[in-house]
């Protein structure tokens, strides 16, 4: 362990997604000084590997990297990337937060991010940033818009050849870099810990993951993003353009079998909007959504419905209930249809994308501060009719999908309601 | 960064010998799937005046932003040009990495080939890419005459005016006051709460309406710095950021004035009053609207559903009236337009009601016509589960096949085509039809017309960017909070008004406010004192007639202005121009792109 790190800062947040970040100018901008924890090698969560982003369809970047960039530039908002928070204890009126700084194997200072060693490194890793659907070198910066554009190295997959070291001008390859712990004491916590997506394999009926042209939604992002793996959309059994491409709705969410028995708020537009920048990129693709109900609620969304169904692409009330293959890979749906001729029913696609749930990110009442979950592991609000951001625990405020899921509009405004109840507490303290 | 850092970090550049950069953005694919950057890159690059030109996926990235800064360290970049997405996005981005290079963020253009040119001409690459080197030509042009412009400051009123008094409005001023603002709130109706007065139980935490908007007005009341004006008819609202004054009269016929740095438009909705003869509306005292039943059950004794002393056995739920409606099929409203939204709260409140009366009523039967149930919260899907388990009839129609009702003396009969059996055409006796009405924006015509304030399609308040300023209006210094913006439930409410506090707060940071410095300059040299140019102003006070050296010449009040230009179109001598859009600027640009 390296020598400790003590910061002092107004508020702590943990998180840099999208809510985070904003919740953290929000703040700064306020004239208080910030620290935000980001358990990932760059800020920006899941917004910035998105394509486009509904109903405006703005590049997901577009929208993320300013607001990276003005955290990353503020004079008020101290980033510690690739850092996880272990514990956070609260002495009186201060929070304490043991923060762990990873190692990236590299000397953070020295580095220029000129990518010499990513050019010599010798060793391919699946990309996670791309879901796996593409490759990157064992020592790499993890993607272009990456803050801050550190390369990061994973010792499991390394061959210790030595290579980076011979090719970095600056000589910061550290092989025997060890973990440095942070100590970071703060008035105020906001907690904006994010979401994952239900598992792939969170349904057997659904092929457990196994069914390589079944995809998730983050996958089917990458493929659709201006920097994807491909540059274009391919499905990954054989690198065909795909002709029949099918969503399934509510795969993760409105089903109690697997204990998700909520909506997860995103998951009609997010398809419907891939489906609108598939036939972009596919002209010719057969587009069909299979859905329970179209939640199209927020401004401009029912417009954005409305345009997809101009634009061909097939709504079918169905559920589906087994996804299986045929010899080449091809999906095949097992549907029961719900309007027109009623009853189940088997149709082939050649891309299937699961539109999968939201889940909690975190478990955020582990850190001990007094918050409590809901029944589903989302941080609960005291009150939730009176403000949108005061837990349980003192001091304490949550930001974004860690208290269920919502879309990009929905967490950018709470996020500013977070920094202004963090505010008022720390007046009054 | 705040303004004084930037401010200090300013330097005069424009004195140097002008040096530009040219930075075209690939916008991801959005402009370079069309446009061919690189020729636009290598063609500006040879451009009179041009010292660098680059292209890169991102611009507005961290990476591109650190491509300028280091053109402005290494090779003495003093303006820029950057062609890509529309100003209104990143023309503030890009003045910032001037700012922090030490470059009068002013030295900047911003030229739209994303919109102007990739987006419109998508079938003809070799025609954008031809037109986007031409904008940026006139770019170019455009930068180099140039002034340097520092922003102008005013001083600004530490007060948030707060206009309504429901949920939205008491957290704004809860939350501005939290800051330490002064926030005055103003309300029309003689007491605070809003529309929550009128509601029973509502989701999701099952409180009275009353009874929630009586929390917040608990601790609105307690707060020494919120003052609470109820009764309050606005009549005139003017002034500028940091500056506004909302004038209205109390309820006993005296004039009050609040004098406030930023305003937040808390003003609330309406309930969609359905026309006449809207499944049998306002003919038959048996169709009422949601709002209207949720008073009536209200009301109703315990153990038998009643109107009127007749008791309710049955009762249908139509859902989508006055939301979702579709052009050809549903009648426009006044203004001609039809509401083509939908209006997020009703599945959740209709449900929720439906539940309530199963609970106090378990014999009534209730049909449910809907078209999709978007029970979209975290509790809401269980209102839906719930109301299916305890026998609720849900039909589902098409956009297109609208159901009908039919009323005789036996009561009430749905028809409607029930997608979920095969499309059939089903009917349903019912005693009582409850029309599940949406949202529509509160009449504040007036309001909007004195501070011009935009709306949207759907007419609710139209924020800058739905993500990069979703509760800022294009009027500085102005706010929207709750279902000023469009319909949302309590919860939400609770999230937007909080953000708009946080951004008054902001701008409030400090004593004075930067403003953009466009605003009309007056060449006294040039000015004949003819007077035109006062009467085409808009602005009352910002451009008036006056003396400069003992020669009668026209004086602008750059806080009052805003540089509409109107001045400078009458003025016959040139003699006005707007800071940073010359007439010089305008006249080269136009040769540049006219230039063969």
């Amino acid at each position: 362990m390296r020598e400790l790190e003590k910061i002092e800062v107004d508020t702590l947040v943990v998180g840099s997604g999208i809510a985070g970040l904003q919740s953290a100018l929000d703040l700064a901008d306020q004239g208080f000084s910030v620290a935000i924890v980001e358990k990932a090698p760059s800020i920006g969560g899941k917004m910035i590997s998105l394509s486009k982003v509904f109903p405006t369809l703005d590049c997901a970047s577009c929208i993320t990297t300013p607001r990276m960039a003005s955290v990353s530039h503020h004079p008020r908002i101290t980033t510690l990337t690739y850092s996880t928070v272990d514990a956070i204890r609260r002495d009186g009126k201060t929070f304490t937060a043991s923060v762990t700084r990873k190692p990236r194997y590299i000397d953070e200072k020295e580095c220029i991010s000129c990518k010499r060693c990513e050019e010599v490194c010798p060793v391919f890793v699946p990309d996670e940033y791309e879901v796996g659907l593409g490759a990157k070198k064992t020592i790499s910066i993890p993607f272009t818009n990456a803050i801050p554009q550190y390369p990061v190295m994973h010792p499991e997959h390394c061959i210790r050849c030595g290579a980076c070291a011979r090719a970095c001008p600056k000589d910061c390859i550290e092989f025997l870099q060890e973990p440095a712990p942070v100590e970071i004491k703060a008035k105020a916590v906001i907690l904006a810990t994010g979401y994952e997506t239900t598992p792939m394999t969170a349904k057997k009926q659904y092929g457990l993951g196994k069914l390589p042209n079944v995809i998730s939604p983050m996958a089917a992002e990458r493929l659709l993003a201006p920097h994807g793996p491909y540059g274009r959309v391919l499905r990954p059994s054989d690198g065909m353009t795909p002709g029949s491409i099918a969503y399934v709705q509510c795969a993760g969410s409105r089903d109690k079998s697997i204990g998700i028995p909520y909506c997860s708020r995103v998951c009609c537009m997010y398809a419907i909007k891939q489906a609108i920048l598939l036939s972009g990129s596919l002209p010719i693709a057969d587009i069909t959504i299979y859905y329970m109900d179209i939640r199209a609620f927020g401004k401009g969304y029912e417009q954005f419905y409305n345009n997809a169904r101009a634009m061909g692409i097939n709504f079918v009330k169905a559920k589906v209930a087994r996804i299986t293959e045929d010899e080449k890979h091809n999906p095949i749906l097992r549907i029961e249809r719900q309007e027109g001729t009623s009853g189940p029913d088997e149709v082939k696609h050649e891309l299937v994308v699961l539109s999968q749930g939201l889940i909690p990110g975190h478990d955020a009442s582990a850190f001990g501060l007094g918050t409590e979950n809901n029944d589903f592991g989302f941080v609960k609000l005291s009150d939730e009719m009176v403000s949108s951001a005061v837990t349980a625990g003192a001091g304490v405020f949550a930001a974004g999908v860690v208290k269920g899921p919502r879309d990009i509009p929905d967490s950018v405004v709470d996020a500013g309601s977070a920094a202004m109840e963090a505010a008022s507490y720390m007046r009054k303290l | 960064m705040d303004e004084k850092t930037r401010d200090e970090a300013s330097k005069d550049n424009f004195r140097q010998e002008p040096k530009v950069g040219v930075y075209v953005c690939h916008c991801g694919g959005n402009i370079s799937d069309i446009i061919d950057v690189k020729a636009v890159a290598a063609a500006l690059a040879k451009y009179p005046g041009v010292a660098v030109a680059r292209e890169y996926a991102f611009m507005c990235s961290s990476n591109g932003q650190d491509l300028i800064t280091e053109d402005i360290k290494n090779l003495g970049i003093n303006r820029t040009v950057v062609a890509a997405c529309s100003p209104s996005l990143h023309e503030l981005t890009f003045r910032n990495v001037l700012q922090r290079a030490g470059v009068n963020p002013y030295l900047h253009e911003h030229i739209n080939i994303r919109e102007q040119a990739s987006w419109v001409h998508k079938l003809d690459k070799a025609g954008a890419t031809a037109k986007a080197i031409k904008l940026a030509q006139a770019g170019v042009e455009k930068v180099l005459r140039k002034d340097a412009l520092n922003a102008i400051r005013v001083a600004a009123e530490q007060r948030v005016a707060v206009i309504g008094g429901g949920v939205a409005g008491m957290r704004a001023a809860l939350s501005a006051a939290g800051k330490g603002l002064e926030a005055v709130i103003i309300e029309k109706a003689p007491r605070l709460g809003g529309k929550l007065l009128e509601l029973g139980k509502i989701y999701p935490s099952g409180e009275e309406g009353a009874a929630v908007a009586k929390k917040l007005e608990t601790l609105v009341l307690a707060e020494k710095k919120i003052t609470v004006h109820t009764g309050a008819d606005i009549d005139y609202v003017s002034g500028f950021v940091g500056n506004f004054k909302v004038n209205f009269k109390k309820p006993d016929g005296s004039s009050r004035q609040v004098k406030a740095g930023a305003i937040v438009m808390a003003t609330g909705y309406e309930h969609y009053k359905p026309a006449q003869g809207e499944f049998g509306y306002g003919e038959d005292a048996n169709v009422v609207t949601l709002p209207e039943f949720l008073a009536l059950m209200k009301n109703s004794p315990a153990g038998r559903l009643e109107l009127a002393g007749r008791e309710i056995k049955s009762l249908a739920l139509i859902h989508c009236v006055g939301s979702r409606q579709v052009e050809g099929v549903h009648k426009p409203q006044a203004d001609g337009k039809i509401n083509d939204y939908c209006s997020r709260v009703c599945c959740s409140s209709a449900l929720y009601a439906a539940n309530q009366v199963k609970e106090r009523y378990p014999g009534v039967r209730i049909y449910d016509v809907y078209r999709d149930i978007r029970t979209y919260g975290m509790q809401h899907e269980e209102y839906y589960d719930k109301a299916s388990r305890d026998g609720v009839l849900f039909f589902r129609h098409n956009d297109t096949d609208q159901p009908a009702v039919t009323s005789d003396r036996t009561g009430h009969t749905v028809k409607v085509k029930d997608v979920l059996t095969w499309g059939e055409e089903l009917e349903v006796k019912a005693d009582l039809i409850v029309l599940v009405t949406g949202m529509m924006p509160a009449d504040i015509s007036l309001i909007k017309s004195q501070l011009k304030l935009p709306s949207s399609a759907d007419r609710f308040l139209q924020e800058v960017h739905l993500k990069l300023r979703p509760v800022e209006l294009a009027n500085s210094g102005i706010f929207v909070a709750g279902t000023a913006q469009y319909p949302m439930d309590v919860t939400e409410a609770m999230a937007s008004a909080g953000t708009a506090a946080a951004k008054a707060a902001i701008l409030l940071a400090e004593p004075d406010i930067p403003l953009e410095p466009f605003v009309a300059v007056v060449d006294e040299a040039k000015c004949t004192g003819c007077g035109l140019c006062p009467a085409e102003c808009s602005y009352d006070g910002a451009l008036m007639m006056g003396e400069h050296k003992g020669k009668k010449v026209a004086i602008v009040n750059p806080a009052l202005c805003k540089g509409c230009g109107a001045c400078v179109a009458v003025c016959p001598t040139r003699a006005i121009n707007v800071a940073g859009w010359t007439l010089d600027q305008f006249d080269a640009m136009v040769e540049a792109i006219a230039k063969e």
